[in-house]
Protein backbone atom coordinates (compact mmCIF):
# COMPACT_ATOMS: atom_id res chain seq x y z
CA UNK A 1 0.00 0.00 0.00
CA UNK A 2 1.52 3.42 -1.45
CA UNK A 3 1.70 5.93 1.82
CA UNK A 4 1.83 9.68 1.14
CA UNK A 5 3.37 11.56 3.62
CA UNK A 6 1.98 14.89 4.31
CA UNK A 7 3.29 17.26 1.86
CA UNK A 8 2.81 14.84 -1.30
CA UNK A 9 -1.15 14.66 0.05
CA UNK A 10 -1.69 18.32 -0.22
CA UNK A 11 0.17 18.30 -3.48
CA UNK A 12 -2.98 15.38 -4.32
CA UNK A 13 -5.43 17.50 -3.27
CA UNK A 14 -4.39 20.58 -5.59
CA UNK A 15 -2.25 22.63 -3.04
CA UNK A 16 0.52 22.37 -4.90
CA UNK A 17 -1.27 23.87 -8.15
CA UNK A 18 -2.83 22.42 -10.90
CA UNK A 19 -0.10 20.01 -12.75
CA UNK A 20 1.83 18.80 -9.75
CA UNK A 21 -2.01 17.33 -8.96
CA UNK A 22 -2.16 16.13 -12.16
CA UNK A 23 1.64 14.78 -12.03
CA UNK A 24 0.65 12.89 -8.22
CA UNK A 25 -2.38 11.57 -9.41
CA UNK A 26 -0.43 9.52 -11.82
CA UNK A 27 2.40 8.86 -9.92
CA UNK A 28 0.00 7.89 -7.08
CA UNK A 29 -2.31 5.17 -9.02
CA UNK A 30 0.65 3.92 -10.55
CA UNK A 31 2.86 3.21 -7.32
CA UNK A 32 -0.58 1.74 -5.72
CA UNK A 33 -0.57 -0.48 -9.02
CA UNK A 34 3.02 -1.60 -8.80
CA UNK A 35 2.92 -1.82 -5.00
CA UNK A 36 5.23 0.52 -3.93
CA UNK A 37 5.13 1.87 -0.36
CA UNK A 38 6.64 5.34 -0.74
CA UNK A 39 7.78 8.26 -3.04
CA UNK A 40 11.39 9.06 -3.10
CA UNK A 41 13.22 11.64 -4.59
CA UNK A 42 14.55 11.66 -7.88
CA UNK A 43 17.99 13.62 -9.35
CA UNK A 44 17.41 13.89 -12.99
CA UNK A 45 14.25 12.85 -15.30
CA UNK A 46 14.20 12.01 -19.34
CA UNK A 47 10.96 12.33 -21.15
CA UNK A 48 9.47 11.24 -24.30
CA UNK A 49 8.00 13.90 -27.01
CA UNK A 50 7.87 12.38 -30.13
CA UNK A 51 4.95 12.75 -32.04
CA UNK A 52 5.23 9.69 -33.77
CA UNK A 53 4.05 7.64 -30.30
CA UNK A 54 2.39 10.68 -28.69
CA UNK A 55 0.10 11.50 -31.45
CA UNK A 56 -2.15 14.52 -30.62
CA UNK A 57 -3.35 13.01 -27.04
CA UNK A 58 0.38 13.43 -25.69
CA UNK A 59 -0.05 17.13 -26.98
CA UNK A 60 -2.97 17.83 -25.39
CA UNK A 61 -1.28 16.07 -22.34
CA UNK A 62 1.81 17.82 -22.76
CA UNK A 63 0.30 21.25 -23.47
CA UNK A 64 -2.02 20.75 -20.14
CA UNK A 65 1.02 20.27 -18.03
CA UNK A 66 2.81 23.59 -19.55
CA UNK A 67 -0.50 25.60 -19.54
CA UNK A 68 -1.63 24.90 -15.89
CA UNK A 69 1.39 26.39 -14.86
CA UNK A 70 4.08 23.13 -14.95
CA UNK A 71 7.83 23.23 -14.38
CA UNK A 72 10.52 20.12 -14.43
CA UNK A 73 11.23 19.92 -10.63
CA UNK A 74 14.54 18.10 -11.72
CA UNK A 75 16.87 18.69 -14.86
CA UNK A 76 15.30 17.01 -17.00
CA UNK A 77 16.40 15.79 -20.93
CA UNK A 78 14.19 14.78 -24.15
CA UNK A 79 14.51 11.54 -26.13
CA UNK A 80 14.52 12.16 -29.92
CA UNK A 81 11.95 14.34 -31.65
CA UNK A 82 10.18 12.63 -34.96
CA UNK A 83 11.71 15.71 -37.31
CA UNK A 84 15.42 16.87 -37.95
CA UNK A 85 14.27 19.94 -36.07
CA UNK A 86 16.29 21.91 -38.05
CA UNK A 87 16.20 20.62 -41.72
CA UNK A 88 12.72 18.92 -41.53
CA UNK A 89 11.51 20.66 -44.80
CA UNK A 90 14.72 18.78 -46.66
CA UNK A 91 13.61 15.81 -45.76
CA UNK A 92 10.01 15.83 -46.84
CA UNK A 93 8.49 16.14 -43.89
CA UNK A 94 4.50 17.69 -44.06
CA UNK A 95 4.14 21.07 -42.80
CA UNK A 96 0.53 19.31 -40.66
CA UNK A 97 3.32 16.44 -39.11
CA UNK A 98 5.85 18.73 -38.22
CA UNK A 99 3.44 21.40 -36.64
CA UNK A 100 2.29 19.12 -34.34
CA UNK A 101 5.85 18.23 -33.39
CA UNK A 102 6.66 21.49 -32.95
CA UNK A 103 3.53 22.03 -30.28
CA UNK A 104 5.22 19.05 -28.59
CA UNK A 105 8.59 20.97 -28.41
CA UNK A 106 7.11 24.46 -27.21
CA UNK A 107 5.50 22.67 -24.34
CA UNK A 108 8.26 21.00 -23.31
CA UNK A 109 10.31 24.09 -23.31
CA UNK A 110 7.46 25.97 -21.42
CA UNK A 111 7.97 22.91 -19.02
CA UNK A 112 11.78 24.46 -18.62
CA UNK A 113 13.46 21.17 -20.25
CA UNK A 114 17.02 20.94 -21.56
CA UNK A 115 16.34 21.00 -25.27
CA UNK A 116 18.83 18.23 -26.01
CA UNK A 117 16.21 15.97 -28.27
CA UNK A 118 18.73 12.53 -27.88
CA UNK A 119 18.28 9.21 -26.71
CA UNK A 120 21.58 9.03 -24.91
CA UNK A 121 21.43 12.01 -22.89
CA UNK A 122 24.01 10.53 -20.81
CA UNK A 123 26.51 11.36 -23.71
CA UNK A 124 25.37 14.75 -24.01
CA UNK A 125 23.78 16.45 -21.15
CA UNK A 126 22.35 14.45 -17.95
CA UNK A 127 25.04 13.16 -15.74
CA UNK A 128 23.85 11.55 -12.61
CA UNK A 129 26.20 9.93 -9.89
CA UNK A 130 26.48 6.63 -9.13
CA UNK A 131 24.20 5.34 -6.65
CA UNK A 132 21.52 8.16 -7.65
CA UNK A 133 18.24 7.67 -8.35
CA UNK A 134 16.25 9.04 -11.85
CA UNK A 135 12.78 8.53 -13.55
CA UNK A 136 14.21 8.60 -16.91
CA UNK A 137 11.67 6.83 -20.09
CA UNK A 138 13.63 5.27 -23.56
CA UNK A 139 14.63 1.91 -22.80
CA UNK A 140 17.88 2.16 -23.82
CA UNK A 141 19.17 4.56 -21.72
CA UNK A 142 16.91 2.80 -18.57
CA UNK A 143 19.90 0.01 -19.49
CA UNK A 144 22.60 2.25 -19.70
CA UNK A 145 21.86 4.33 -16.80
CA UNK A 146 21.81 0.77 -14.58
CA UNK A 147 23.98 -1.40 -15.99
CA UNK A 148 26.83 0.95 -17.04
CA UNK A 149 26.49 4.37 -14.51
CA UNK A 150 25.44 2.51 -11.85
CA UNK A 151 22.72 4.57 -11.54
CA UNK A 152 18.88 3.63 -10.51
CA UNK A 153 16.03 4.06 -12.87
CA UNK A 154 13.04 1.86 -13.68
CA UNK A 155 11.91 1.66 -17.10
CA UNK A 156 9.17 5.31 -17.09
CA UNK A 157 6.83 5.21 -19.19
CA UNK A 158 4.93 8.12 -21.51
CA UNK A 159 3.22 10.24 -19.04
CA UNK A 160 4.32 9.00 -15.90
CA UNK A 161 8.07 10.63 -17.29
CA UNK A 162 6.47 14.05 -17.51
CA UNK A 163 4.64 13.37 -13.97
CA UNK A 164 8.06 12.12 -12.24
CA UNK A 165 9.43 15.29 -13.79
CA UNK A 166 7.35 17.91 -12.62
CA UNK A 167 7.24 16.00 -9.00
CA UNK A 168 10.89 15.55 -9.16
CA UNK A 169 9.72 12.27 -7.86
CA UNK A 170 8.90 8.67 -8.05
CA UNK A 171 7.45 5.61 -6.90
CA UNK A 172 9.88 3.11 -4.65
CA UNK A 173 10.06 0.02 -6.68
CA UNK A 174 12.06 -2.32 -9.06
CA UNK A 175 15.11 -1.44 -10.00
CA UNK A 176 15.24 1.30 -6.82
CA UNK A 177 15.44 -1.79 -4.73
CA UNK A 178 18.94 -3.88 -3.92
CA UNK A 179 16.99 -7.19 -3.92
CA UNK A 180 15.64 -6.81 -7.34
CA UNK A 181 19.08 -5.53 -9.16
CA UNK A 182 20.53 -9.41 -8.64
CA UNK A 183 21.66 -11.16 -11.67
CA UNK A 184 18.98 -14.52 -11.81
CA UNK A 185 20.80 -15.50 -15.32
CA UNK A 186 24.10 -15.84 -16.43
CA UNK A 187 24.64 -15.49 -20.44
CA UNK A 188 28.41 -16.43 -21.36
CA UNK A 189 29.48 -15.17 -25.10
CA UNK A 190 31.70 -18.09 -26.77
CA UNK A 191 33.21 -15.59 -29.66
CA UNK A 192 36.35 -14.87 -31.31
CA UNK A 193 35.81 -11.40 -32.75
CA UNK A 194 32.94 -9.35 -32.30
CA UNK A 195 31.53 -7.35 -35.08
CA UNK A 196 29.12 -4.39 -34.52
CA UNK A 197 25.84 -6.46 -35.32
CA UNK A 198 27.07 -9.44 -32.72
CA UNK A 199 27.13 -6.44 -30.17
CA UNK A 200 23.66 -6.05 -30.53
CA UNK A 201 22.72 -9.65 -31.50
CA UNK A 202 24.23 -10.94 -28.12
CA UNK A 203 21.92 -7.96 -26.56
CA UNK A 204 18.73 -9.03 -28.33
CA UNK A 205 19.16 -12.60 -27.81
CA UNK A 206 19.48 -11.88 -24.42
CA UNK A 207 16.83 -10.26 -23.94
CA UNK A 208 14.26 -12.56 -25.72
CA UNK A 209 15.49 -15.24 -23.20
CA UNK A 210 15.86 -13.38 -19.81
CA UNK A 211 12.52 -12.79 -19.75
CA UNK A 212 12.05 -10.55 -16.39
CA UNK A 213 15.44 -11.52 -14.49
CA UNK A 214 18.19 -9.63 -14.96
CA UNK A 215 21.15 -11.26 -16.48
CA UNK A 216 24.75 -10.94 -16.03
CA UNK A 217 27.20 -11.46 -19.26
CA UNK A 218 29.99 -12.77 -19.73
CA UNK A 219 32.70 -12.94 -22.46
CA UNK A 220 32.68 -9.48 -23.74
CA UNK A 221 36.02 -8.33 -24.65
CA UNK A 222 37.99 -6.72 -22.13
CA UNK A 223 37.72 -3.28 -24.40
CA UNK A 224 34.14 -3.11 -24.92
CA UNK A 225 33.47 0.61 -25.49
CA UNK A 226 30.93 1.98 -23.48
CA UNK A 227 29.42 2.69 -27.59
CA UNK A 228 29.11 -0.96 -27.86
CA UNK A 229 27.33 -1.58 -24.49
CA UNK A 230 25.19 1.54 -25.61
CA UNK A 231 23.88 -0.67 -28.51
CA UNK A 232 24.03 -4.21 -26.58
CA UNK A 233 21.47 -2.75 -23.82
CA UNK A 234 19.35 -1.18 -26.81
CA UNK A 235 18.94 -4.13 -28.19
CA UNK A 236 18.28 -6.34 -24.88
CA UNK A 237 15.40 -3.76 -24.23
CA UNK A 238 14.33 -4.10 -27.54
CA UNK A 239 13.60 -7.73 -27.37
CA UNK A 240 12.59 -8.10 -23.68
CA UNK A 241 11.68 -6.24 -20.24
CA UNK A 242 15.41 -5.84 -19.72
CA UNK A 243 16.13 -3.03 -17.11
CA UNK A 244 19.84 -3.79 -16.22
CA UNK A 245 22.97 -6.18 -17.13
CA UNK A 246 25.44 -6.82 -14.96
CA UNK A 247 28.75 -6.29 -16.97
CA UNK A 248 31.85 -7.65 -14.56
CA UNK A 249 34.37 -5.17 -14.28
CA UNK A 250 32.13 -2.58 -16.17
CA UNK A 251 28.99 -2.63 -13.78
CA UNK A 252 29.89 -0.54 -10.72
CA UNK A 253 29.73 -3.21 -7.87
CA UNK A 254 29.77 -5.83 -10.00
CA UNK A 255 33.63 -7.33 -10.69
CA UNK A 256 32.64 -11.16 -10.84
CA UNK A 257 30.05 -13.27 -11.65
CA UNK A 258 29.32 -14.05 -7.84
CA UNK A 259 29.01 -10.09 -7.36
CA UNK A 260 25.98 -9.93 -9.92
CA UNK A 261 23.97 -13.48 -8.39
CA UNK A 262 24.81 -12.74 -4.85
CA UNK A 263 27.04 -15.73 -4.67
CA UNK A 264 24.10 -17.67 -6.11
CA UNK A 265 23.61 -20.56 -8.77
CA UNK A 266 22.04 -19.22 -11.35
CA UNK A 267 20.90 -20.90 -14.87
CA UNK A 268 24.04 -20.25 -17.20
CA UNK A 269 23.00 -19.91 -20.84
CA UNK A 270 25.73 -20.05 -23.61
CA UNK A 271 25.62 -17.61 -26.34
CA UNK A 272 27.12 -19.32 -29.52
CA UNK A 273 27.71 -17.75 -32.93
CA UNK A 274 24.56 -20.31 -34.11
CA UNK A 275 22.33 -18.38 -31.56
CA UNK A 276 23.59 -15.00 -33.51
CA UNK A 277 22.96 -16.28 -36.99
CA UNK A 278 19.32 -17.60 -35.71
CA UNK A 279 19.03 -13.84 -34.54
CA UNK A 280 20.37 -12.05 -37.76
CA UNK A 281 17.57 -14.55 -39.77
CA UNK A 282 15.21 -13.50 -37.62
CA UNK A 283 15.75 -9.79 -37.85
CA UNK A 284 16.58 -9.26 -41.59
CA UNK A 285 13.24 -10.31 -43.35
CA UNK A 286 13.56 -9.48 -46.88
CA UNK A 287 16.59 -10.21 -49.48
CA UNK A 288 14.80 -6.87 -51.20
CA UNK A 289 16.91 -3.88 -51.97
CA UNK A 290 16.49 -1.04 -49.93
CA UNK A 291 15.48 2.43 -50.08
CA UNK A 292 16.98 3.48 -46.88
CA UNK A 293 19.67 3.12 -44.99
CA UNK A 294 19.11 4.02 -41.28
CA UNK A 295 22.56 4.21 -38.53
CA UNK A 296 22.53 5.91 -35.35
CA UNK A 297 19.46 3.78 -33.33
CA UNK A 298 20.73 5.04 -30.60
CA UNK A 299 22.51 8.16 -31.32
CA UNK A 300 25.97 7.77 -32.69
CA UNK A 301 28.23 9.37 -30.76
CA UNK A 302 30.90 11.80 -32.07
CA UNK A 303 33.39 8.52 -32.14
CA UNK A 304 30.98 6.71 -33.88
CA UNK A 305 30.23 8.88 -36.73
CA UNK A 306 34.07 9.43 -37.30
CA UNK A 307 34.33 5.87 -38.18
CA UNK A 308 31.26 6.17 -40.20
CA UNK A 309 33.19 8.81 -42.60
CA UNK A 310 36.36 6.56 -42.33
CA UNK A 311 34.18 4.06 -43.68
CA UNK A 312 32.86 5.69 -46.47
CA UNK A 313 35.91 7.51 -47.22
CA UNK A 314 36.34 7.74 -51.51
CA UNK A 315 32.94 6.04 -51.87
CA UNK A 316 29.26 6.86 -53.48
CA UNK A 317 26.07 6.56 -52.64
CA UNK A 318 23.85 3.73 -55.10
CA UNK A 319 21.31 5.43 -56.98
CA UNK A 320 17.87 5.00 -55.61
CA UNK A 321 18.91 4.52 -51.75
CA UNK A 322 19.32 7.12 -49.24
CA UNK A 323 21.53 7.01 -46.27
CA UNK A 324 20.51 9.04 -42.91
CA UNK A 325 22.69 8.59 -40.17
CA UNK A 326 21.41 9.56 -36.86
CA UNK A 327 23.09 11.73 -34.33
CA UNK A 328 22.27 14.31 -31.36
CA UNK A 329 22.80 17.78 -32.32
CA UNK A 330 25.79 17.99 -29.71
CA UNK A 331 27.78 15.37 -31.87
CA UNK A 332 26.26 17.23 -35.32
CA UNK A 333 28.09 20.47 -34.48
CA UNK A 334 31.33 18.55 -33.21
CA UNK A 335 30.84 16.68 -36.36
CA UNK A 336 30.47 19.85 -38.25
CA UNK A 337 33.65 21.91 -36.88
CA UNK A 338 36.02 18.64 -37.35
CA UNK A 339 34.74 18.30 -41.29
CA UNK A 340 33.18 14.64 -40.44
CA UNK A 341 30.21 16.04 -41.49
CA UNK A 342 31.07 17.22 -44.92
CA UNK A 343 32.97 13.61 -45.35
CA UNK A 344 30.31 11.82 -44.41
CA UNK A 345 27.73 13.61 -46.80
CA UNK A 346 29.98 13.89 -49.63
CA UNK A 347 29.54 10.32 -50.11
CA UNK A 348 25.65 11.35 -50.52
CA UNK A 349 24.62 10.19 -47.17
CA UNK A 350 22.90 12.82 -44.77
CA UNK A 351 23.63 13.04 -40.77
CA UNK A 352 20.15 14.25 -39.11
CA UNK A 353 19.97 15.21 -36.02
CA UNK A 354 17.55 15.72 -32.96
CA UNK A 355 15.56 12.90 -34.66
CA UNK A 356 16.16 9.24 -35.29
CA UNK A 357 14.57 6.64 -38.31
CA UNK A 358 12.65 4.71 -35.65
CA UNK A 359 10.43 7.50 -34.44
CA UNK A 360 10.38 8.93 -37.89
CA UNK A 361 7.05 8.77 -40.04
CA UNK A 362 9.02 6.41 -42.79
CA UNK A 363 6.31 5.37 -44.73
CA UNK A 364 4.76 9.01 -45.12
CA UNK A 365 8.19 9.47 -46.66
CA UNK A 366 7.89 6.46 -48.78
CA UNK A 367 10.24 4.04 -47.61
CA UNK A 368 9.64 0.58 -47.67
CA UNK A 369 12.69 -1.52 -47.47
CA UNK A 370 15.11 -0.14 -45.01
CA UNK A 371 18.87 -1.92 -43.92
CA UNK A 372 20.41 -1.42 -40.46
CA UNK A 373 22.63 -2.53 -38.00
CA UNK A 374 19.89 -1.65 -35.17
CA UNK A 375 18.18 -4.51 -33.59
CA UNK A 376 16.14 -2.06 -31.77
CA UNK A 377 15.28 -0.37 -34.93
CA UNK A 378 14.84 -3.71 -36.72
CA UNK A 379 12.43 -5.37 -33.67
CA UNK A 380 10.08 -2.15 -33.32
CA UNK A 381 9.82 -0.78 -36.92
CA UNK A 382 9.30 -4.37 -38.49
CA UNK A 383 6.54 -5.03 -35.60
CA UNK A 384 3.68 -2.56 -37.47
CA UNK A 385 4.66 -4.53 -40.49
CA UNK A 386 4.22 -1.92 -43.22
CA UNK A 387 7.80 -1.60 -43.79
CA UNK A 388 10.82 -4.89 -44.30
CA UNK A 389 13.78 -4.74 -42.22
CA UNK A 390 16.84 -5.97 -43.16
CA UNK A 391 19.50 -6.40 -40.63
CA UNK A 392 23.35 -6.24 -41.32
CA UNK A 393 26.45 -4.95 -40.64
CA UNK A 394 28.07 -1.55 -41.11
CA UNK A 395 30.87 -3.08 -43.05
CA UNK A 396 28.31 -5.11 -44.93
CA UNK A 397 25.70 -2.16 -45.38
CA UNK A 398 28.35 -0.02 -46.77
CA UNK A 399 29.52 -2.38 -49.16
CA UNK A 400 26.17 -3.25 -50.58
CA UNK A 401 24.30 0.56 -51.19
CA UNK A 402 27.72 2.51 -52.25
CA UNK A 403 30.56 1.98 -54.81
CA UNK B 1 -18.41 -23.12 -17.47
CA UNK B 2 -21.42 -20.74 -18.26
CA UNK B 3 -21.34 -18.38 -16.02
CA UNK B 4 -19.14 -17.34 -13.34
CA UNK B 5 -17.00 -14.48 -11.76
CA UNK B 6 -13.29 -14.41 -12.24
CA UNK B 7 -12.08 -12.43 -9.27
CA UNK B 8 -8.68 -9.50 -9.73
CA UNK B 9 -7.09 -6.78 -8.49
CA UNK B 10 -8.94 -3.41 -9.72
CA UNK B 11 -6.81 -1.01 -10.56
CA UNK B 12 -8.73 1.45 -12.38
CA UNK B 13 -12.25 2.00 -11.32
CA UNK B 14 -15.36 2.21 -13.20
CA UNK B 15 -17.77 -0.37 -14.72
CA UNK B 16 -18.00 -1.78 -18.12
CA UNK B 17 -20.04 -4.17 -20.21
CA UNK B 18 -18.14 -5.43 -23.89
CA UNK B 19 -17.17 -8.25 -25.86
CA UNK B 20 -14.47 -10.18 -24.66
CA UNK B 21 -11.26 -10.14 -26.92
CA UNK B 22 -9.13 -12.80 -25.54
CA UNK B 23 -5.26 -12.54 -26.65
CA UNK B 24 -2.84 -15.29 -25.11
CA UNK B 25 0.31 -13.34 -26.41
CA UNK B 26 2.00 -10.32 -24.55
CA UNK B 27 0.48 -7.00 -25.94
CA UNK B 28 0.95 -3.74 -26.86
CA UNK B 29 -1.11 -0.91 -28.03
CA UNK B 30 2.28 1.10 -29.22
CA UNK B 31 2.91 0.10 -33.11
CA UNK B 32 0.30 -2.85 -32.07
CA UNK B 33 -2.52 -0.44 -32.47
CA UNK B 34 -4.09 1.69 -34.84
CA UNK B 35 -5.34 4.57 -32.66
CA UNK B 36 -7.57 5.97 -35.76
CA UNK B 37 -9.57 3.06 -36.28
CA UNK B 38 -8.74 0.56 -32.86
CA UNK B 39 -7.16 -2.41 -35.37
CA UNK B 40 -4.82 -4.71 -34.14
CA UNK B 41 -1.95 -4.55 -36.30
CA UNK B 42 1.03 -6.02 -34.15
CA UNK B 43 2.12 -8.99 -36.76
CA UNK B 44 3.47 -10.96 -33.75
CA UNK B 45 -0.45 -10.81 -31.91
CA UNK B 46 -2.62 -13.44 -32.01
CA UNK B 47 -5.35 -10.90 -32.68
CA UNK B 48 -4.41 -9.27 -35.48
CA UNK B 49 -6.89 -8.26 -37.27
CA UNK B 50 -9.12 -7.76 -34.59
CA UNK B 51 -10.71 -4.24 -33.20
CA UNK B 52 -10.49 -3.39 -30.06
CA UNK B 53 -13.53 -0.94 -29.63
CA UNK B 54 -16.10 -1.28 -27.19
CA UNK B 55 -14.16 -5.00 -26.22
CA UNK B 56 -13.35 -6.50 -22.77
CA UNK B 57 -9.71 -6.48 -23.81
CA UNK B 58 -7.84 -9.60 -21.64
CA UNK B 59 -4.03 -10.44 -22.15
CA UNK B 60 -1.70 -11.70 -19.69
CA UNK B 61 1.06 -9.09 -19.81
CA UNK B 62 2.31 -6.01 -21.47
CA UNK B 63 5.31 -5.74 -23.58
CA UNK B 64 7.58 -3.43 -25.64
CA UNK B 65 8.00 -0.14 -26.13
CA UNK B 66 6.94 2.59 -22.66
CA UNK B 67 5.01 4.52 -25.13
CA UNK B 68 2.58 2.13 -25.40
CA UNK B 69 0.90 4.46 -22.71
CA UNK B 70 0.47 7.17 -24.83
CA UNK B 71 -0.74 5.10 -28.13
CA UNK B 72 -3.24 3.86 -25.50
CA UNK B 73 -4.23 7.08 -24.83
CA UNK B 74 -4.38 8.11 -28.50
CA UNK B 75 -7.22 5.26 -29.10
CA UNK B 76 -9.22 6.93 -26.61
CA UNK B 77 -8.78 10.42 -28.10
CA UNK B 78 -10.30 8.79 -31.13
CA UNK B 79 -13.25 6.92 -29.32
CA UNK B 80 -11.41 3.93 -30.34
CA UNK B 81 -10.52 2.01 -26.94
CA UNK B 82 -12.03 -1.06 -25.45
CA UNK B 83 -14.40 -0.69 -22.43
CA UNK B 84 -11.90 -2.17 -20.29
CA UNK B 85 -8.71 -3.99 -20.00
CA UNK B 86 -8.41 -7.11 -18.04
CA UNK B 87 -4.61 -8.86 -17.69
CA UNK B 88 -2.74 -11.49 -14.93
CA UNK B 89 0.47 -9.02 -14.70
CA UNK B 90 0.25 -5.43 -13.61
CA UNK B 91 0.48 -3.71 -16.99
CA UNK B 92 1.95 -0.37 -16.44
CA UNK B 93 0.89 1.54 -19.78
CA UNK B 94 -3.18 0.32 -19.35
CA UNK B 95 -3.04 1.91 -15.67
CA UNK B 96 -1.33 5.52 -16.91
CA UNK B 97 -2.95 5.60 -20.13
CA UNK B 98 -6.38 5.59 -17.93
CA UNK B 99 -5.63 7.82 -15.47
CA UNK B 100 -4.38 10.54 -18.35
CA UNK B 101 -7.33 9.71 -19.99
CA UNK B 102 -9.43 10.06 -17.22
CA UNK B 103 -7.61 13.76 -16.91
CA UNK B 104 -7.50 15.35 -20.09
CA UNK B 105 -10.68 13.22 -21.72
CA UNK B 106 -12.81 12.63 -18.62
CA UNK B 107 -13.04 8.77 -19.79
CA UNK B 108 -11.18 6.72 -17.53
CA UNK B 109 -11.28 2.81 -18.71
CA UNK B 110 -11.22 0.39 -15.98
CA UNK B 111 -8.53 -1.64 -15.50
CA UNK B 112 -7.98 -5.38 -13.68
CA UNK B 113 -4.88 -7.12 -13.25
CA UNK B 114 -4.27 -10.87 -11.32
CA UNK B 115 -6.86 -12.62 -13.71
CA UNK B 116 -4.51 -15.78 -15.24
CA UNK B 117 -4.35 -16.62 -18.58
CA UNK B 118 -5.47 -19.90 -17.60
CA UNK B 119 -8.65 -18.34 -15.90
CA UNK B 120 -9.65 -16.09 -18.72
CA UNK B 121 -9.17 -18.76 -21.42
CA UNK B 122 -12.33 -19.98 -20.09
CA UNK B 123 -14.48 -17.50 -21.65
CA UNK B 124 -15.18 -17.72 -25.09
CA UNK B 125 -14.24 -15.26 -27.76
CA UNK B 126 -16.75 -12.55 -28.38
CA UNK B 127 -18.72 -13.78 -25.04
CA UNK B 128 -20.37 -10.10 -23.38
CA UNK B 129 -19.05 -9.88 -19.73
CA UNK B 130 -19.19 -7.05 -17.33
CA UNK B 131 -16.28 -5.69 -15.41
CA UNK B 132 -16.08 -3.46 -12.47
CA UNK B 133 -12.73 -1.80 -11.56
CA UNK B 134 -13.31 -1.31 -8.08
CA UNK B 135 -14.13 -4.95 -7.03
CA UNK B 136 -11.71 -5.97 -9.67
CA UNK B 137 -14.67 -8.83 -10.47
CA UNK B 138 -15.33 -9.84 -14.10
CA UNK B 139 -18.86 -11.49 -14.38
CA UNK B 140 -20.04 -13.67 -17.53
CA UNK B 141 -23.48 -13.75 -18.30
CA UNK B 142 -25.90 -16.91 -18.06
Amino acid sequence: MLHLDASQERLLRGEGGEAKQFAMEIVAKVGDAVGADSLVPIKSAHILAHYSSLHDAGVDVLERFASSGGKFAVPTSVDPASIDLENWESFGIPEEYARQQFRLCDAYARLGGMRCWTCVQYQVCNFPRKGETVAWAESSAVVFANSVLGVRSNKITAGMDVACAVLGMTPRFGMLDDENRVAKVAFKVALDSFSDLDFRSVGFFMGRRAASRVPVLLGLPGDVTTDQLKHLGAAAAAAGPVTMIHFPGVTPGTKTLADATGGLEVEEIEVTRSDLESVESDLDQTAETPDLVALGVPHLSINELGEVAKMLEGRKLKRGVRMYVYTSSQAYDMAERTGIRESIERSGARISHSTDAEISPLKKLGFDVVMTNSAKMAEIVSSEGEIKMRYCSQKEIIERVTG
Amino acid sequence: MSGGVLKGRGLMKGTAKGKALLSEKAFTFAHGVDPSSGDVTDVRSDIRGSNVKGSVLFYPFGKGSTTASAWFLETVRNGNHPAAIVTEGVDLSAVIGSVMAGVIYGKEVPVISGVPRSAYLAIRQGEVVSVDGESGEVTRKK
